[in-house]
Order: structure tokens, then sequence, then C-alpha cells
């Protein structure tokens, strides 16, 4: 039933909503194409946490450090090296992406706990060291806890179309590991590791590989969102709570799903977009409670339980 | 050499300190195998039941320490038994998710009531000190560090010695055969995160003393107890001595020599590679899974 995933009726549908998001800003201005621009970059972060997460079953807590890295690495590169914006991302991903393999490396031989503990260390450190070591090593570099102003962007029809671009690379590339060998072996050792490496998967390199494709986009849309917003600290760009938002929008769709950044994703951040400004603790209280309820009664998020209720339906 | 001296004794106090608040976690880990991220929000409340019995009805801090002990055995209790246990057998990112939202209900709640307004505890005796030749060691963290001492000792003879502390043992080794042995798991567990609350709790107590509260200090509390309790060993109690001290230590001679700010850059740049190299903890008694 899913492995039709290419049937003539999907293909159809996806087209159509392509060609809808693809015209909509004629249409949507202001608000509500940011509004947008924010899903789709929620949306993109999300599935490539669930890259690394939700496929191998190792939880990363330290995800901010990639979307650090290329938010940093843009800022520079566009305000000390006069880059142009477009090549300024690709090198954001790269740089993150060539960090993300001897952090990988190491970090990946651990387990469990351990893991989400050392990338957390990881992203720590990243966010510590940015901030101090201008006063530190006395070079004005990184701009310490006064951050980084960028130039002016366009509006946001052209974050609408990156950010969108960004998500479609990401959600492609998911479809593609749901699809492929490397996915079939990313799952394995989510199931079973000490197995999936007896049969001959060569579980350290579908690791890090795993890792270095999440770090890659996650370089990227912290690129776009540090020129988008035009204004970056370290305090905002590697703070926790992004990868934590992360890890609740993938939960909340459904991990190891292609759909399940998507309806997570999506769902968070307009709740978030609601509530936010208005009630911040309550809004904040909320989540808490969503998040144990999700937890304790559909642990396989939205997704999940849609698909759990229609193979009932269909076995009954 | 005296800047030596003074800072290396506050490098231990500090330590002591972090020792007394991440026992708790420890134990937590080792039992359970959750990764409390509302540790801190344990803490703050420790902190904060002792403020307001302060502020409210002037009761000395050392004073009210056995009510904050209960009212932090109760809530861990409940935490536990309503919401953690549901949690507990499944994959374990479930239960460091579920922690984390009861983190955000936690911290949220008290901003709501307390307000995030910075807040602190002064007693008779809180600017005194001793002088030792020169090195000063305020009485309040000494307390603490001894308290660090009592509550590991304690909580090893009670694990040890008591019929509840070897069923929590048992519990920690083989749940299936714990239970097959008449152990109910699940009371255990729920005794086990009130005692980890519970001593979590009067530590805060001590740090509302000296230190400033507020509703949202409990994430670098937590931060802080994941770091001491890797370099001790993730579920070895004692560990968390050593790992505070190390800590504590270490983190004072940067901020001295080096810079406040890059101290808890270190913090993390040891944490991230006595992971890689010695998982165990620096004694090498952790659990590793």
């Amino acid at each position: 039933m899913e492995k039709k995933i290419f049937s003539k009726r999907n293909i159809t549908l996806f087209f159509l909503i392509l060609a809808i998001i693809l015209i909509l800003p004629l249409f949507v201005h202001g608000y509500l194409l940011r509004m947008l621009a924010l899903i789709f970059m929620w949306i993109g972060l999300t599935a490539c946490w669930n890259i690394i997460a939700g496929y191998t079953g190792y939880i990363d807590f330290g995800s901010v450090g990639y979307f650090g890295i290329g938010s940093y690495v843009t800022a520079i590169l566009m305000t000390k090296a006069k880059m142009a914006f477009l090549p300024s991302l690709v090198f954001s991903g790269i740089i993150s992406a060539s960090f993300a393999i001897p952090i990988g490396i190491p970090t990946l031989r651990l387990r469990g706990a351990y893991f989400g503990i050392a990338t957390l260390a990881f992203a720590e450190a990243m966010k510590q060291v940015v901030l101090e070591l201008d006063r530190v090593a006395h070079i004005n570099f990184f701009g310490g806890s006064h951050g980084i102003t960028l130039p002016i962007g366009p509006g946001n029809e052209f974050f609408y179309y990156v950010m969108f671009t960004l998500m479609f690379m990401v959600m492609a590339v998911t479809l593609w590991i749901e699809r492929s060998r490397f996915g079939y072996s990313l799952k394995a050792i989510h199931e079973a590791e000490n197995t999936a490496e007896l049969v001959g998967v060569n579980t350290l390199f579908a690791k890090t590989t795993a890792y270095t494709i999440s770090a890659f986009f996650l370089g990227m849309f912290g690129a776009t969102e540090a020129y988008w917003v035009t204004y970056i600290t370290p305090n905002d760009v590697f703070n926790i709570h992004v990868t934590i938002q992360m890890v609740i929008m993938t939960l909340l769709g459904g991990m190891g799903t292609v759909m399940g950044p998507i309806v997570g994703g999506s769902f968070l951040t307009i709740i978030s977009e609601i509530l936010w400004a208005r009630f911040i603790y309550t809004y904040m209280i909320l989540l808490g409670i969503i998040i144990l309820i999700v937890i304790i009664f559909m642990p396989k998020g939205i997704v999940g339980t849609i698909r759990g209720l229609v193979i009932k339906k269909k076995v009954t | 050499m005296l800047l030596l001296l003074q800072t290396v004794v506050n490098g231990v106090l500090l330590g002591g300190i972090y020792a007394a608040y991440s026992a708790g976690f420890s134990l937590i880990f080792g039992v359970m195998g959750i990764i409390n991220i509302a540790h801190g929000e344990l803490v703050m409340l420790g902190a904060f039941s002792t403020y307001w019995m302060f502020t409210l009805f002037k009761i000395d801090p050392f004073i009210s320490l056995p009510i904050s002990l209960v009212l932090l055995f109760g809530i861990g209790y409940l935490l536990q038994k309503f919401i953690f246990n549901r949690v507990v057998e499944a994959p374990s990112i479930m239960s460091y998710i579920a922690t984390f939202g009861v983190h955000l209900i936690i911290a949220n709640l008290a901003l709501l009531l307390w307000t995030a307004d910075f807040r602190s505890i002064t007693t008779s005796y809180s600017g005194i000190h001793l002088n030792l030749g020169g090195v000063i060691i305020p009485y309040a963290r000494l307390v603490t560090f001894f308290l660090a001492f009592v509550v590991i000792i304690g909580l090893y003879i009670f694990l040890y010695k008591t019929d509840t502390g070897r069923a929590i043992q048992a519990t920690a080794q083989d749940k299936e055969v714990a239970r097959l042995m008449g152990v109910n798991v699940y009371r255990i567990y729920a005794i086990t995160f009130a005692i980890g609350a519970a001593i979590t709790g009067i530590a805060g107590s001590l740090i509302s003393t000296y230190f400033i509260i507020y509703p949202q200090m409990g994430l670098p509390y937590t931060i802080i107890a994941f770091c001491v309790v890797v370099l001790g060993g993730m579920g070895y109690i004692p560990g968390a001595l050593w790992g505070g001290l190390i800590l504590g230590v270490v983190e004072s001679l940067t901020a001295t020599y080096l810079s406040a700010g890059l101290s808890v850059a270190i913090t993390f740049i040891l944490l991230f590679f006595m992971l890689i190299f010695r998982p165990a903890g620096i004694v090498g008694k952790g659990i590793i899974e």
C-alpha cells in the first residue's frame, strides 16, 4: 500500500500543491507570507532532525549547533568578505557538514543518552566559544554577545522561496532515504545496531552520513534565517530551544516518517504563532501539557496514530 | 599563591554544591534510565520553598530544610507515579521528552505565579566566613559542602542497608527478576524519584542562602548536573562527588586565570571529551549502555 508513493493520483496531487505554493506569493503578502516561510523553515529543520534521530534512533540534542554555525558562516562571509547571499548559503552548508564529520565520528560511537549529552555539550561549547572568543583573544571576529548585523535582505517573497526550496530538498532527501538501501541500513541501526553490524552494514559510516546530511541542511537553514532576521547573537542562533522545538515537532508528527515533520512542524508553528505573542507563559505551560498528552496517549505521533487507526479499520 | 589557594578552595566548595544537587540526577538515571531535564526545576522548587518560608514566616533556611525535603519528596513521588511511570518502559526518548514537558510546565507556572524577578535571602549569618590565613571560606557554602557528603553517604547506607534500598538496587540491576522476586517495580520507581527529588530539593534550599534565585534558573542547573554526573560516572552515586569537585575546581581556575565566560565553554569541552574517551566516568564505575 505504501509502496505506491508515485501513483498517478499522488503525482498529480504533488504538482498541484507545488503549483499553488509557487504562485501563492502573487496573491498573499506580508504577515501571512512570512508565516508560511516560517512554517517551511520549521518543517525543514524538523525533517533534518528526523533524518538522524527518527531513522537511526540517535537522539541529537545539539542540532542547533549546526544551525548556529551556518548562521555565523553566512553572517561573517556577507559582512567581512562582502560575499553575496547565495554563495554564502552554500558555504554555510559545506562548513556545517565539515564540522559534522569530525564531531559525528566520535560521538556516534556513543549509545543512547550519552550521544544526546555529547551533542548537547558540542552545541553549548560552540555557543560559549562564539560568545567569548573575541573578548579572550582580543579580536573582533564573532562580535561576542553583541552579535553581527547583516545587510538588509530582500522582501519576504525571497525568503519564502528560499525556505521552500530548502525544505523541498530536505523532504526529497528524506523520501530518498525512506526508500533506499541506505535508509534500510539506518532503520536496521534503529532496530538492532549490533545485528545490523553483523549482517554487513557499515553502521558508523551510515550514521555519520545521515548526521552529515542533516548538518548540511541545518547549516543552510541557519544561514537563511540569519539573513532573514538580519541580526544574530550567539544566544539566539545557538539557543537550545531550537533543538527542543525540532524534537517536539518530530515527536508530535511521528518519528521516522516522511509526513511526520510536515504535520508536526506546521501544527506547532501555527499554535505558537497564535499563542506565543499574547500569552507566553501560558503557551509554554500548554506546550508542556501537549507534550505529556502526546507522549502518554499517542506515542507514535499524529501521523503514526492516524496510520494505526486506518490499518485497524482495514483489518476489521 | 594565596590567589591560587583561594581559587582552589572556591572550586572545591562550588564542587560540593554541584555534587549536592547532582546526586539525585545520578540516582534517577541509574535506576530508571531517565535523563531528568526537569532536574533544575527541583532545585528551583527547593530554593523557592525556603525563600517563601523565610520571607513569609521568618523561618530560618536551615530550620526549613526538613520542610522542603518532605515537600519535594511528595512532588517527586507524584510526578513519577502519574507521569514518568507511564513512559519509563517506552523508548528512552519518550522519557526525555516527558521530563522536558514537566520542565516547561513547572518553570512557566513558577514564572506566572512568582514573576521573573531575581530574589535572594539575606540571613543574619549570610556574610560571615571563616578566615584561614587569608583564605576565605563562607560558612553557608561550607555547610553545603558537608551536606553533599552527608547526602551521598546517607544515600549509600540507605541503598545498601535497608530493604527498600536493596529493592531499588535490584530494580536497577534487573527489573524483570526484581519483579519476579515480588518487588513492586513501579512503586520502587516512585520512591526512587521521590528520594532523588528530596535530596535535590534540600540542595536547592541551601543554594537559596547564597545564590540568586528566579523561576527560570532550572535549565542551567540541569546542564551542570549532566556534566557532573558524566564526569563522575552516570548512575554511580559517589561519582557525583568526583564530578562535582573536578568541575568546580576547573571552573574556578578558568574563571580566575582566563575568563569567567570561558569557564562554561571549558566545561562543555571537558564533558565532550570525557564522553568520548571515558564514558564510564573518571573512576570508571558509571553505567555504559
